[in-house]
C-alpha cells in the first residue's frame, strides 16, 4: 500500500516523540481534546514542576509537514502565542488535508502570511520541547511544553 | 597552561574521552540515518551555490532586508565591529530602562563578548539554554556550537547547580537537573526587560528573521521580554525563504541528526506584545559586519559564509573527539572554529589552533555548506609560516627539494647513516627508545637498502601486446622506503598486460612543501613532475593516495591549464587496477588472509575512491569489515611529530578497530598510513600485518602460480 501523506507525517511527528491522535471530523476533535485537559488536569501538577499560566494549551495549526512530522501555527496574537510555549502539555489541531510533503512546499504559505502588510510570528513546531546538552541524554521537555499532542481531523478512519 | 600541556590534561581526562568518543560514533548513525532521505549532496550544493550568491550581494541584501524589516515595525542597525556591536545594545537596554535580560544562544554574542560589556553596566543577564546556562554558571566558554557543555558530567552540572539554587540536587538523574534549569529560569523569562537572541537566517524578501531551537528557551526570550533584540553576522542574510526551507533540511540533521528542531520561529517584523508600552515589541535587529563585508570578497576565504553554525565539522574532527573544544576552538568551534579564531579572534590563538589539524577532509566531506576547511586552514598555517619568519625545517626542504638530485642524494645519504640502526625488518631498531621521547609509540621506518628507482632496471619486463600502457608516479616513501611495495604492484601489473614505464626525473609530489607554507618550491616540483610525465600515458598511477589527490587537485587547482592534462591521468592502484583493468573474483586465487581495510583520508575523502580497494581486498582474499574504517589513523605528514600524544591516540584506536574481529591483514592505499600503522603495529605487538592493496593483490597471485 502506498504510503499518503498522512501516514508520513504520523510517523514522523510519533519520531519526534509528539503524540497523534488521529480522529474523522472537528466534533470527536473537541471530545478528544476535553479527554486531554481531563486527564492532565487544569494544573499539569502530575509533571513536575507546576507551569506558568496552566496546564494545557490549545491552538489550530494552519499547515502541517509530512517529510518532518511539523505543525505550521500562525501565532501573531501573543497570547495565543504563549498557548504554545508556556503550558506542560501543548496540543495541538490540524486538518488532514493541511498536510504538506515537506519544508520547500511551505514557501509559499510562508510568503502569503509575510506579505499581509503586518508582522507575523510564524511557528513550525515538531515534538515538544528538548535539550541533550547534559552528557547528551535526551530529555523531552525543558522550557517549552513536555508534551505534544497533536489532534489530526480527518486523517484515518 | 601551555597549549601542549592543556592537550595532556584533555587526553587524560576520561569523561571527556568517553563522551566524545561515544558521541563521534552515535553522531555518525544518527547523521546517516537522516540524510538517506534526502539528496544530501544536491541540498549541500545548493546551500553553497546561494550563500555564495548571498556573500556577492551582501549589501543589497542587507538594504534589502532592512527595508522589509523596517516597513514592518523593526529597527535595523549595523555595527562594523565587536565594539561597536556591544555599545548598539547596551544603548537599546538603556534606552529602554532595561535591567534584567534573557538571551538564548547566540555564537555572535560570543565573538563579540556581550555579556561581560552588559553585566559591567550593571544589568542582570541570564543564559537561558540549559547548555549555555551551565556555562554561564562555572564561568566558562562553550566547548561546543551546539553542545555548549559537552565537556561536562551530570556530577559537575548538579554541583553548580546546587550553588546556583542553593538546593541539594540529584547526581544521577539528568531528567531532573533539566526540571531544575525550567524551574529556576522560569522566573527570570517573566521577569525580563529584554531578551537578546542569534539568528540562523535573515530572510531579505521579507526582512524576517529564521530562528532554530530545541528548548524551547528561544520563543520565551522573544515573546516575554517587552524588548527583543537579535544579533546576527551578516553573513545570515539569505535572499529567500525557499533558501531558509532549503538550508533547513540540512542545518538540523547535520547538527543534532533531527529531521527538525523542534523549533523554527519565523519572526517578520513587531508583532504584538502586551508588556510593551506601544502594545508592539519593540525590536531591534542587529547586524554584525566585524570584517565580514571585506572577507566576502576574498577569493579564497569568502566560503566561509556558506557556513550555518551546525557544528558537524567539529562532531566528526578526529582530534576534537580526542581533546574537546576548549582545546579544538576559541570562541568557535571545531574546523570552522580554527578559521574563525584566525579572522575574527585571537591570532596567536589561531596559529597555535591551527597546527593542530591532521588533515583528514572529515570535516569537508560533512560541512552543510561543502566549505574546503581543511584547505583554508592549510593556508592560514602557510600564512604564519611565512609571516613568523621560516623555520630551519621549511628553509632545509627548499634547498633540498628544489632540485631533485640533491634531494635523492641527501636521501642517500640518510640511508648511509641509519645503516648501523636499521633492522632486517625495515624499521629503525639497535637505537635506545629514549631517544625517541614522545615519539617512541611507533617503530619508525628505515629507509630501504635499495630504492625502487635503484631497483627499477632489475623490473623492466617487457609486455606483449598490452592493455594498457601507464606511467609509475612512486612518491618519496614508496620510493625510498616501502619499494617492496611498489614491487608486488609491478607484479599485478605485469599479470595483467600493462606496460609500465618509471620516468627517472620524476620528484616528490610537493605535498610536504605544502603544508611546511613552501608554496614557490612546491610549484617548481609540481612544473618538473608535470615535464618528466609528459609522454603519452594512459594513465598515470601511483600507490600513495596523498600524492594522488595533491597530484590530482592541487596541481590543477594551482596551475590550471598548465596541469589539467596530467592531473586528469592520475590515478591511485585501487582505482586503476579495479575500474580501468576491470579485476574481478575469477582474476584471482582467493587467499586464506582475514583482511581489514583502512580508508586513508586521501583516498576516501579527497579522491572519493571508496569502492575498489575494498572489492579487490574481496575478490583476492577475506574482507574482513571492521568500525570506523574511515576514521584518520593520525600520521598527517608532519603534524604527528608535531602533536604525538594525539597520533599516538588515533593510532592505537585505529589498531583497536582493525583488530577488534579476527583479520589476519590491514590493507590501506597510502605509505604515511602504512609508516603509522606498521609502526605502531609493530610497537603495540599487534597480531595483524600492515600491506598495500597491491601486496594482497600480488600474493593472492603469486598463490596462484603455485
Amino acid at each position: 500500500m502506498e504510503e499518503t501523506a498522512t501516514d508520513l507525517f504520523i510517523a514522523r511527528a510519533e519520531a519526534a516523540a509528539a503524540q497523534v491522535h488521529a480522529v474523522p471530523d472537528e466534533a470527536a476533535a473537541a471530545r478528544e481534546v476535553e479527554a486531554i485537559r481531563a486527564e492532565k488536569g487544569a494544573d499539569g501538577g502530575a509533571h513536575g514542576v507546576r507551569a506558568l499560566p496552566g496546564g494545557v494549551g490549545v491552538v489550530r495549526a494552519a499547515k502541517g509537514i509530512a517529510q518532518t512530522g511539523t505543525c505550521i501555527v500562525v501565532t501573531d496574537d501573543e497570547a495565543l502565542r504563549l498557548e504554545t510555549m508556556l503550558p506542560e502539555v501543548s496540543v495541538i489541531l490540524l486538518n488532514s488535508a493541511d498536510i504538506l510533503p515537506d519544508l520547500p512546499s511551505a514557501a509559499p504559505f510562508l510568503r502569503a502570511e509575510q506579505t499581509q502588510g503586518r508582522a507575523s510570528y510564524v511557528s513550525f513546531i515538531t515534538g515538544p520541547s528538548r535539550t541533550a546538552d547534559i552528557e547528551r541524554v535526551s530529555a523531552i521537555g525543558v522550557h517549552g511544553p513536555l508534551e505534544l499532542h497533536i489532534v489530526l481531523i480527518g486523517g484515518r478512519p | 597552561m601551555s597549549y601542549a600541556r592543556e592537550i595532556e590534561a584533555a587526553l587524560k581526562d576520561g569523561f571527556l574521552r568517553r563522551t566524545l568518543d561515544k558521541f563521534a560514533v552515535e553522531y555518525r548513525a544518527g547523521r546517516d540515518r537522516v540524510f538517506a532521505e534526502v539528496d544530501e549532496r544536491a541540498l549541500i550544493q545548493r546551500i553553497a551555490d546561494v550563500k555564495d550568491d548571498a556573500a556577492r550581494h551582501m549589501e543589497e541584501l542587507y538594504e534589502r532586508f532592512r527595508a522589509e524589516a523596517e516597513k514592518r515595525g523593526a529597527v535595523v542597525l549595523r555595527a562594523k565591529d565587536a565594539a561597536e556591536a556591544r555599545e548598539i545594545i547596551a544603548a537599546i537596554a538603556k534606552e529602554n530602562d532595561v535591567h534584567k535580560i534573557v538571551k538564548s544562544k547566540s555564537m555572535t554574542a560570543e565573538e563579540i563578548g556581550l555579556n561581560a560589556h552588559l553585566e559591567a553596566a550593571g544589568i542582570e543577564v541570564n543564559e537561558t539554554d540549559l547548555g549555555e546556562w551551565i556555562v554561564q554558571l562555572r564561568h566558562e566558554r562553550p566547548s561546543h556550537m551546539v553542545m555548549p557543555a559537552i565537556h561536562l558530567s551530570r556530577g559537575q552540572v548538579a554541583d553548580e547547580f546546587e550553588k546556583a539554587t542553593g538546593r541539594a540536587q540529584d547526581h544521577e538523574d539528568v531528567h531532573k537537573l533539566v526540571k531544575t534549569a525550567r524551574a529556576e529560569l522560569r522566573p527570570k523569562f517573566h521577569a525580563a526587560d529584554m531578551g537578546i537572541s542569534g539568528a540562523n537566517f535573515l530572510i531579505a524578501e521579507t526582512g524576517s528573521l529564521a530562528i532554530v531551537t530545541n528548548e524551547g528557551n528561544g520563543r520565551l526570550v522573544n515573546t516575554l521580554p517587552r524588548v527583543h533584540v537579535a544579533l546576527a553576522g551578516l553573513d545570515k542574510l539569505i535572499p529567500t525563504l525557499d533558501d531558509a526551507l532549503t538550508a533547513l533540511q540540512v542545518l538540523p540533521r547535520n547538527a543534532t541528526g533531527q529531521r527538525l528542531t523542534s523549533y523554527v520561529t519565523f519572526i517578520d517584523g513587531a508583532t504584538a506584545c502586551a508588556k510593551s508600552p506601544t502594545g508592539r515589541k519593540i525590536l531591534h535587529i542587529v547586524l554584525l559586519d566585524n570584517g565580514r563585508a571585506d572577507l566576502a570578497r576574498d577569493p579564497l576565504f569568502s566560503q566561509i559564509y556558506r557556513c550555518v553554525r551546525c557544528g558537524a565539522c567539529a562532531n566528526v574532527c578526529p582530534v576534537f573527539r580526542l581533546v574537546g573544544g576548549h582545546r579544538m576552538g576559541h570562541v568557535y568551534v571545531g574546523a570552522i572554529g580554527l578559521v574563525l579564531t584566525y579572522l575574527y579572534h585571537d591570532r596567536a590563538a589561531a596559529n597555535k589552533l591551527c597546527q593542530n589539524c591532521v588533515g583528514c577532509g572529515a570535516c569537508k566531506d560533512v560541512c552543510s555548506g561543502g566549505i574546503d576547511l581543511p584547505r583554508l586552514i592549510q593556508e592560514i598555517r602557510a600564512r604564519f609560516a611565512k609571516e613568523d619568519g621560516e623555520p630551519v625545517v621549511s628553509r632545509l626542504a627548499r634547498y633540498a627539494m628544489r632540485k631533485r638530485t640533491t634531494f635523492h642524494r641527501l636521501l642517500k645519504f640518510m640511508r648511509f647513516v641509519q645503516k648501523p640502526f636499521a633492522g632486517k625488518d625495515g624499521f629503525v631498531r639497535h637505537l635506545p627508545m629514549a631517544l625517541f621521547g614522545k615519539q617512541g609509540f611507533k617503530s619508525l621506518p628505515a629507509l630501504a637498502k635499495k630504492s625502487f628507482r635503484e631497483l627499477w632496471p632489475t623490473l623492466l619486463r617487457p609486455v606483449e601486446k598490452p592493455r594498457f600502457r601507464i606511467a609509475l608516479f612512486a612518491g618519496c616513501a614508496l620510493d625510498f622506503s616501502l619499494p617492496h611495495q611498489l614491487v608486488a604492484a609491478m607484479k599485478v601489473f605485469a599479470h595483467f598486460g600493462v606496460e609500465v614505464e618509471f620516468p627517472m626525473e620524476q620528484t616528490c609530489c610537493g605535498l610536504p612543501l605544502v603544508t611546511l607554507g613552501e608554496k614557490e618550491t612546491a610549484l617548481e616540483v609540481a612544473r618538473q613532475n608535470i615535464a618528466a610525465f609528459a609522454g603519452e600515458y594512459d594513465a598515470i598511477v601511483t600507490l600513495c593516495a596523498s600524492c594522488a589527490s595533491h597530484l590530482k587537485h592541487w596541481y590543477k587547482d594551482t596551475l590550471g591549464a598548465e596541469a589539467e592534462a596530467f592531473s586528469a591521468k592520475v590515478m591511485d592502484f585501487s582505482s586503476f587496477v579495479h575500474d580501468k583493468l576491470g579485476l574481478t573474483k575469477k582474476d584471482f586465487t582467493r587467499l586464506d588472509w582475514k583482511v581489514a581495510y583502512h580508508a586513508s583520508c586521501h583516498l576516501c575523502r579527497a579522491l572519493g575512491v571508496k569502492e575498489a580497494p575494498r572489492a579487490l581486498i574481496a575478490a583476492a582474499a577475506h574482507y574482513t569489515p571492521t568500525p570506523e574504517e574511515e576514521s584518520c589513523c593520525g600520521f598527517g605528514g608532519s603534524w604527528s611529530f608535531k602533536f604525538p600524544e594525539i597520533s599516538k591516540e588515533l593510532m592505537h584506536k585505529k589498531l583497536d578497530n582493525a583488530c577488534s574481529g579476527d583479520a589476519t591483514h590491514l590493507a590501506l592505499d597510502c605509505p604515511g598510513c602504512t609508516i603509522q600503522l606498521r609502526g605502531g603495529a609493530d610497537r603495540e605487538k599487534r597480531p595483524i600485518q600492515v600491506v598495500h592493496v597491491a601486496e594482497v593483490l600480488a600474493a593472492s597471485l603469486e598463490a596462484g602460480a603455485k
